[in-house]
């Protein structure tokens, strides 16, 4: 009883007056930033090119050394890093741009997939940019540069290319006797390989896999059978993920897992991903980009890089992919980010201290066939294997339009772990995910 | 009552107790009160306008009217499997939670010596990041690295029976159970939390009467000790319903809401469609549908609770 009588009593007019109150603590707030622009207006000096990207703390540093060998060689632009871990970054950009206020949204970021932000709008068409200063675009891998372009114009350049070699654990073949991989290499003899790598208990446990690879790198099977997701990764009419090749592919994909050779990719996630199966010597053998020599060399493994295996009657099939350099169309200094932009990715610029790092493959092929890269002194001994793979480097493994990731985390993943785990037959499950991509693309109004 | 009232009265007048003067009431709820309406109750008003608009979050947000609902309702697979799967969660997770939770309880109520300790291990897992437990338990559950699988790999080599054990995070029939033994572990020590301060309400006279008509240890648990926490099993079972409807970190972290789907929850599905996905009015649908889901089961429980819920008149209070 008491409660009621208490709840008549709080009148509108005082939720009325809290609510005025609230308000205009909320309106105070915008207040401030924009009197520190215009302090900074006034001010005549060097110019802050805010540089945005996610990484590690590791990466991080790489990145500062980056911007300090930058302003070094001039004095006209300062470099202002906003790092964030890759979980938050994304979100935190896009935030900033939906405020619209160029005073806080960086001048040159590091982005991916670059599709989904150039068909909104907030990128600069880079274009005029390359046109007027002769920037020379023919240094990127075939197709590199496909992956930042929409409508037929450039909206970013990728810092390096994310294609896959195969690595192998040196004392796991010795111990087996298995000779090295190499170019021959075909999916038989990966196959008759890995039998042999392969340790499988007398209780059933596996204790050694043959192979390791994240699940979402299974489109380079399909692609060295010639197959692609969809019939045009730009502009799609219908799912490609039913023709024989593809069939062939994920059912070499789905053998290799049934018969222990391949470590489960959810197995190879809750065990601490690639790098750390193959570390711990839990696999002989993992498929992945660059991203992965720093961390082998700094713990002194005894591998090797090789190309990829590829069916008889298939061709390589790299992923021509990275995230990307791009300059936000609202940024104040669309002139100094070019500078800084253009310098990034020269080989005599932040290429070449990217690729010192040994954190990536850089993109520009002068850079990756220079010392830099080739002769850093550093394993693995075949970097050669990069240079082949980037020299096959095709576009199909991601779609280049916006509606691609939810095609991809919606059906095609979703049904490759049904088909993977046998839950249905590969035949089957690959219709399944076509018909499921086909109604979607339909509803949603493509071919666009 | 009579004892502040006098007192009241010493006080002078300007301290008094003034039941018309509320101002300073508002006042001191104003921080809390601005706080709702910034971060809750504007956002929850704006996710309704957003559910009618199509928005990628940088462009300007394009309006479809009902299109994200009758979308969803109609053609969306993917939103069907996540009906069921939360459905799985909420008849598997809601009892079981209750039933351990009564049954901890209830034995840490019997004047064990060391209970406080015992209070403290069961509770333990409930303060845990989330985040940091479905690590631990992702490896846990790994079928050829993880504790739990190598001690059933070593019973089957030590035997010799072909015992395998399963393929937890992989299998989409294990993964469901795997995130459920999860949050049982995660939650549980809650319940009994809750249980047990309810069991010491329990007036001891009523064993006693219980025991002296000759009731045994199970009709006294039955007869008197289940209708007296019932408002309390009521409480739980609105707030672990609840609780179970936003299941999301569990999933997120252990499984990604994989295998094939299996553990893609609705609050999950609103996470992909807004921020994967960049559908931010699709995702606010999806939030709203959820909203009306919670809505209707707690109107169903409150009515369906004055046929089990058994409130005791008078008493203390």
């Amino acid at each position: 009883m008491q409660n009621r009588q208490w709840q008549n009593r709080f009148s509108f007019k005082a939720l009325i007056v809290l609510a005025l109150a609230a308000l205009l603590i909320s309106a105070c707030a915008p207040i401030a930033p924009a009197a520190d622009s215009g302090m900074e207006m006034a001010d005549e000096g060097p110019v802050t090119i805010t540089w945005a990207m996610w990484g590690s703390p590791a990466e991080v540093a790489t990145h500062q050394s980056v911007a300090d060998a930058f302003m070094e060689e001039q004095d006209d632009i300062v470099i202002e890093i906003l790092a964030e871990p890759w979980g938050d970054y994304f979100t935190k950009i896009k935030t900033l741009w939906a405020s619209g206020d160029s005073s806080v949204v960086p001048d040159v970021l590091f982005l991916s997939p670059i599709v989904n932000y150039a068909s909104e709008g907030v990128l600069e068409n880079l274009d005029p940019w390359i046109e007027a200063s002769g920037y020379n675009t023919d240094d990127y891998w075939p197709s590199l540069l496909q992956y930042a372009m929409y409508d037929g114009s450039v909206y970013g350049f990728p810092r390096d290319i994310g294609l896959e070699v195969l690595y192998y654990n040196k004392d796991i073949f010795d111990e087996v006797g298995v000779p090295y991989p190499d170019d021959t290499w075909t999916w038989d003899d990966l196959a008759a390989a890995a039998e042999q790598l392969t340790v499988v208990e007398d209780s059933g446990r596996v204790s050694r896999y043959a192979l390791g690879m994240e699940g979402g790198k299974w489109m380079i099977w399909v692609m060295q059978k010639g197959g692609m997701a969809l019939d045009d990764m730009r502009n799609p009419s219908s799912c490609a993920l039913n023709e024989p090749g593809v069939v062939q592919a994920v059912q070499f994909f789905k053998d290799m897992i049934d018969n222990n050779y391949f470590m489960p990719p959810a197995n190879m996630s809750q065990a601490g991903g690639d790098a750390a199966v193959f570390q711990s010597g839990q696999v002989a053998m993992i498929i992945q980009n660059a991203s992965r020599v720093s961390a082998f060399n700094a713990a002194g493994m005894n591998y090797d890089v090789s190309v990829i295996p590829i069916p008889a009657d298939g061709h390589r099939a790299s992923a021509a992919g990275g995230a990307a350099w791009v300059m936000s169309a609202l940024s104040d200094n669309k002139e100094e980010a070019w500078t800084f932009l253009s310098w990034l990715q020269s080989t005599n610029g932040g290429q070449r201290i990217y690729t010192a790092s040994g954190e990536i493959l850089p993109a520009l092929q002068s850079t990756a066939k220079s010392d830099a890269f080739l002769n850093s002194g550093q394993p693995p001994a075949n970097r050669q294997a990069f240079i082949t793979e980037g020299e096959n480097a095709r576009m199909g493994r991601i779609g280049y339009f916006v509606e691609w990731s939810q095609i991809g985390g919606s059906f095609i993943n979703p049904g490759r772990d049904q088909i993977l785990i046998g839950e249905v037959g590969v035949e089957e499950g690959l219709n399944s995910i076509c018909e499921q991509v086909d109604a979607f693309l339909e509803e949603n109004g493509f071919p666009k | 009552m009579t004892a502040s009232t006098s007192s009241q009265s010493s006080l002078p007048r300007w301290r008094r107790y003034q039941p018309d003067q509320q101002w300073e009431a508002y006042l001191f709820l104003l921080p809390s009160f601005a706080g709702f309406l910034i971060f809750v109750a504007v956002p929850v008003v704006a996710s309704l306008a957003l559910s009618l608009f199509e928005w990628s979050l940088l462009s300007p947000p394009e309006f479809v009217g009902f299109k994200n609902y009758t979308q969803l309702l109609s053609s969306d697979m993917v939103f069907r499997k996540v009906l069921v799967n939360t459905f799985y969660f909420i008849v598997t997770i809601v009892p079981l939670q209750l039933a351990f939770g009564l049954l901890l309880a209830v034995a840490l109520n019997q004047g064990l010596r060391g209970l406080e300790v015992y209070r403290l291990i069961y509770f333990m897992p409930v303060v845990t990041t989330i985040v940091a437990a479905a690590l631990v338990f992702q490896w846990f559950f790994n079928r050829d690295f993880g504790i739990l699988a190598a001690a059933i790999w070593e019973f089957g080599a030590e035997t010799g029976i072909p015992i395998r054990p399963p393929d937890w995070l992989n299998d989409p029939d294990w993964a469901k159970p795997a995130v459920v033994i999860l949050t049982l572990w995660k939650n549980t020590g809650f319940t009994m939390v809750i249980y047990l301060a309810a069991l010491q309400g329990v007036p001891t006279e009523l064993y006693d009467a219980a025991k002296v008509d000759g009731a045994s240890a199970w009709q006294r648990f039955r007869s008197v000790t289940f209708p007296m926490v019932s408002p309390t099993t009521f409480f739980l079972m609105v707030i672990q319903m609840i609780g179970a409807f936003q299941l999301f970190s569990e999933a997120f972290v252990m499984t990604q809401g994989g295998p094939a789907n299996a553990t893609l929850t609705i609050v999950y599905y609103i996470y992909q469609m807004a921020f994967e996905f960049q559908r931010m009015g699709r995702g606010a649908a999806v939030a709203w549908v959820l909203f009306i889901f919670i809505f209707i089961f707690t109107l169903v429980q409150t009515r369906l609770q004055r046929r089990w819920v058994h409130y005791e008149a008078g008493g203390e209070s």
